[in-house]
């Protein structure tokens, strides 16, 4: 794979018009991946998704580099529908779209040809093969005072065409104080055995609010990984929802710094899996002043031979009193042969916190279920009530009407 | 109505009902009265098709054996049974449930399933009968209600979906005074020509209140004595153990 890293970085870099800058950024962070490789189960981050395993049993002859000299055409159809919304489209890691129709031009910046970080900032080696190979890299800037007034979508689609590629997707997010936004990342892949990056960095100045609905909910085979970087001033809220059920293996970990006081995070997901499928979501939020809050509930649904890990860590920092952190976990598991790893940690240095964590496993409750049926709804059914009522919980923690609506049909929740 | 013959029920090889039998016809309200592990939840179990138990013998529901039918259908076919300890259902809310169960009884008869605006006029009518709290109904199910409110949701449950047999497991344990008398009267305002009763208790109070046509005491999994309403006054004076 060594070989062909170098291949196609220097092809890379030739096709290519970057700064000279980020020439030797990409270089130094091409030279780090080298070094590290893709992570194994032997580093504690990846004990229970060993990524480069995973890698290698489900993607033959992986490749990095992938021409994105002309432009891909988007399917429309998979626009959500009875939700206006603003749009960034990203096809095969291309981006094709940048439609901001229902705000205040003046109130909204997007950035281009950014300088990456350095890699010496960097501990994550799939953050170096994103910089390495990451060919746009966007900023979004949402000006003070300004609330969008419809939701951003980003459209994360990949098409048919897309065979054993890497895809590494970069970008920014500024919300300027007071300012607020509401996102929604959603996947929609038509091709197989990939294995897609992506980045986010927000920074979250005071006073300002942040809504970050990750859904993937499209069946697909393909391997993924995103890493969001939050960071958060004073009064300030991130409010995150995690739909993990569509892709192969998917790993989603939320890095949030809370560094200003009154500061709060919401780190909210559920797992529907099937199949073989193997998805991890691993945060970690960082309490690091007064007065933060951090809240985390985590529920699963699993099925087949599909598996399922949550590692929450709660950091916090001897400055931080007063803090408030709280996680949760649950799982279903519908067969034996699914597993579910719950790892939490607590790494709490200041002595006037308020700190809980617990988490749950088991089977559905078959005197529940015959409650149900001896109310008339066969096995199916009095199961599936169950299970939805089980999940509702967490889907009913988002606080937007329309999008929790939206999420609720994704779930076939619907009442 | 029903036509219980030789019935026999062990779980993991233990013997729980043995050679039991029991007629009910249409418009009467049987008691079944025994003490602890005598086989009472047992019976309403089975009766409702719960998994897990080997069973033998014939339980006839309008002519027609019942053994083979599964919970749901059984329910499809008017039995009820109204728990002792009825399960808390998170995530599911009372009313949405109450529709959809009346819904799926409905269908599998071959009835009109009710629209929101029909369901919700019978539920208010019901509740306000019962002087169960309409709040509860937006509520989950069972969650967090008291052990009278449960009980109370049973029997709103029973006449909501109009059953011809219910079967009532210990319902009036944990109820006080004034729940017990709602429940009763609820219970005996659907008394009918065409629909049964079976009451299973510990205890003569409810039979204050629900005045049966015929009291069983079970012992050791067998009905041991039948008799009328009298029966359950002496079984309260003598006590089970001089019973026999």
């Amino acid at each position: 794979m060594e070989e062909q890293l170098k291949i196609d970085f220097e092809k890379l870099l030739e096709k290519s018009n970057f700064s000279k800058k980020n020439v030797e950024i990409k270089r130094e962070n091409f030279e780090n991946f080298i070094e590290k490789g893709f992570p194994n189960r032997k580093e504690e981050n990846w004990k229970f998704s060993d990524i480069n395993q995973i890698i290698s049993k489900n993607i033959k002859n992986l490749s990095f580099y992938n021409d994105l000299s002309k432009p891909n055409k988007i399917d429309k159809s998979i626009f959500i529908d009875g939700l206006e919304h603003n749009k960034l489209v990203f096809v095969n890691g291309r981006i094709e779209k940048i439609e901001f129709d229902y705000e205040e031009k003046n109130k909204i910046e997007m950035l281009d040809d950014l300088v990456l970080e350095k890699s010496n900032k960097i501990n994550n080696s799939l953050l170096f093969l994103n910089n390495a190979f990451v060919s746009k890299y966007f900023k979004l800037i949402v000006k003070k005072n300004y609330s969008l007034k419809k939701p951003l979508i980003i459209y994360n689609i990949t098409n048919k065409d897309l065979i054993s590629k890497n895809i590494n997707l970069k970008l920014d997010i500024l919300l300027e104080e007071n300012s607020s936004l509401k996102l929604i990342e959603f996947s929609n892949d038509k091709s197989i055995t990939n294995f897609i990056n992506m980045n986010y960095n927000f920074d979250i100045q005071n006073n300002s609010v942040l809504k970050n609905y990750k859904i993937d909910n499209n069946s697909n085979n393909n391997v993924k990984y995103s890493f969001s970087n939050i960071n958060q001033d004073s009064n300030s809220v991130a409010e995150i929802f995690l739909l993990s059920s569509g892709s192969e293996f998917i790993k989603n970990e939320i890095n949030c710094s809370l560094n200003g006081k009154y500061a709060s995070a919401f780190v909210n997901g559920v797992f529907i899996l099937d199949k073989t499928k193997h998805h991890e979501i691993k945060t970690n939020i960082n309490h690091l002043v007064e007065n933060t809050k951090s809240y985390q509930l985590i529920k699963g649904v699993l099925e087949a031979t599909s598996k399922a890990v949550y590692q929450g860590k709660i950091f916090v920092d001897s400055k931080a009193q007063k803090t408030d952190g709280y996680q949760l976990s649950k799982a279903i598991l519908l067969n034996e042969d699914t597993e579910f790893n719950a790892k939490p940690e607590l790494e709490i240095y200041a002595d006037d916190v308020k700190c809980s964590h617990g988490s749950a496993s088991g089977s559905l409750n078959e005197d529940s279920i015959f409650y149900l049926m001896t109310r008339g709804l066969n096995y199916q059914e009095a199961k599936k009530l169950l299970i939805n009522g089980f999940l509702l919980d967490v889907v009913e923690k988002i606080t937007d009407p329309e999008i929790k609506n939206l999420i609720k049909t994704f779930m076939s929740l619907k009442q | 109505m029903l036509k219980i013959k030789n019935l026999k029920a062990d779980i993991e090889n233990k013997s729980i009902l043995n050679n039991f039998n029991l007629e009910i016809k249409p418009g009467e309200v049987h008691a079944i009265m025994g003490p602890n592990g005598s086989g009472k939840s047992t019976l309403s179990n089975i009766l409702s098709g719960k998994k897990g138990y080997d069973v033998s013998g014939e339980i006839l529901f309008e002519n027609k054996n019942i053994f083979e039918l599964e919970t749901e259908e059984r329910a499809h076919k008017g039995i009820f049974l109204a728990f002792q300890y009825p399960l808390e259902i998170p995530g599911v809310n009372t009313n949405i449930f109450l529709k959809t169960s009346l819904n799926a009884i409905r269908k599998a008869r071959g009835e009109k399933e009710l629209d929101a605006i029909e369901f919700l006029k019978l539920v208010k009518l019901k509740a306000r009968e019962l002087k169960f709290d309409e709040d509860k109904l937006n509520r989950q199910l069972n969650v967090g209600f008291s052990g009278g409110e449960k009980k109370k949701n049973e029997i709103l449950q029973m006449s909501i979906l109009n059953p011809k047999l219910s079967i009532l497991d210990e319902t009036d344990s944990g109820l006080d005074i004034d729940a017990l008398k709602i429940v009763a009267d609820g219970v005996n305002s659907l008394r009918k020509n065409d629909n049964s009763f079976l009451i299973i208790t510990h205890y003569q109070r409810l039979l204050d209140y629900i005045k049966p046509d015929y009291v069983h005491v079970l012992m050791n999994g067998k009905i041991i004595k039948s008799g009328g309403p009298e029966l359950a006054l002496e079984l309260e004076k003598k006590g089970y153990e001089n019973f026999n």
